[in-house]
């Protein structure tokens, strides 16, 4: 139509003054169109149809990412929460072995100040019990000590006679 | 010195006292010189110098017996400090008794006592003693300050102990 108005009258301000060069400008560019369309078009075609399912699929992707990260961040809340319990039960624990540990030791304690007091007793005795055996011992040595020198120096001889012999008489006496 | 000869010095003296015919007074002067040498540090030592002459030892033994033991006594106690035998004297003169006493059947029985015993005391007693042991007995009697009181007699191993000395020890152990 174009070519048919540019043949009956000038191009006008839209064509330009050689129609020649609009016909072949226009085979030009349908050739290269066509060849567009023949080559390009299914490559462009597929693209198209696949560019949705890629869409799709990455949108899957991402709400499994996405249903991934919820779980993980559920596990971790729940990790959370569950070492909060851990460790409110490890500190329980801690308390109950504090506070059993303690009784122990003061158990222990009251255990062993009863022992020490019982055998600071018994050394007590003990060594009183000592102290009055050697008091008596030292006494009687005394005692007998000057009861000694008496015998000894007032042992007179009419004493040491009879001391004789009650001897003899003792020892002719026990056959 | 050997038992051989300490054997030999009693076989001696008691071949010598036999001789002489005064066994019975020459073993009570011996008896008395060997206690008197044991009670006297001082006269075993004179007697057992080297250093000191013999013939000066000798003179200590006969200003020491003169007038209160027989020659024959005398005689021996030189004989044993000339060969140097004081060390010994007490066990040659030991033995010789108890050879004398054994050839006459009887047993030595050496009797402390804090006091002299008299003649009579000796005779009762030995009559005493023969009766408990069944042995006729030769008495020797020592003077023991040590015995305090009473008499203390040894026949062989068997002690018959009546001292004040002992029943004080006995008081003081009971303590």
């Amino acid at each position: 139509m174009l070519a048919l108005l540019a043949a009956e009258e000038g191009n006008g301000y839209w064509l330009p003054h050689d129609i020649n060069e609009v016909i072949w400008g226009t085979l030009a560019f349908a050739i290269v169109f066509g060849l567009l369309i023949w080559k390009a078009g299914p490559a462009i075609k597929t693209a198209l149809a696949a560019r949705p399912a890629r869409i799709k699929e990455e949108l899957d992707t991402a709400a499994a990412a996405r249903s991934t990260a919820e779980k993980s961040f559920a596990d971790v809340k729940a990790a959370l929460a569950d070492s909060d319990k851990e460790a409110a039960r490890i500190l329980e624990e801690a308390r109950e072995t504090a506070s059993k540990v303690g009784a122990d030791i003061v158990a222990r304690a009251h255990t062993d100040a009863a022992a020490i007091k019982e055998r600071g007793q018994v050394e007590i005795q003990s060594a009183r019990r000592q102290a009055q055996a050697d008091l008596t011992a030292e006494v009687s040595r005394l005692a007998l000590g000057a009861a000694e020198k008496v015998i000894e120096s007032n042992l007179s001889e009419a004493t040491q006679q009879a001391l004789v012999e009650s001897y003899i008489s003792q020892v002719g006496a026990a056959n | 010195m050997t038992d051989t000869h300490i054997n030999s010095y009693a076989e001696a003296i008691s071949a010598i006292a036999a001789a002489e015919g005064n066994t019975a007074a020459v073993e009570n002067e011996l008896f008395s010189f060997v206690r008197a040498l044991q009670s006297s540090d001082e006269l075993r030592a004179t007697l057992s110098d080297p250093k000191l002459p013999l013939a000066r030892r000798l003179q200590v033994v006969e200003d020491l017996l003169d007038g209160k033991a027989s020659g024959t006594t005398a005689s021996i106690v030189s004989l044993l400090v000339s060969n140097g035998r004081v060390g010994e004297l007490e066990v040659i003169v030991d033995a010789a008794l108890a050879r004398s006493a054994e050839s006459r059947g009887e047993a030595v029985a050496e009797v402390r006592s804090a006091v002299a015993l008299t003649e009579d005391q000796l005779t009762r007693l030995a009559a005493a003693l023969k009766a408990k042991t069944h042995r006729d007995v030769a008495v020797r009697n020592i003077v023991d300050p040590s015995v305090v009181g009473g008499i203390v007699t040894q026949i062989g191993d068997t002690l018959f102990d009546g001292s004040v000395r002992t029943r004080l020890t006995q008081l003081r152990d009971a303590f």
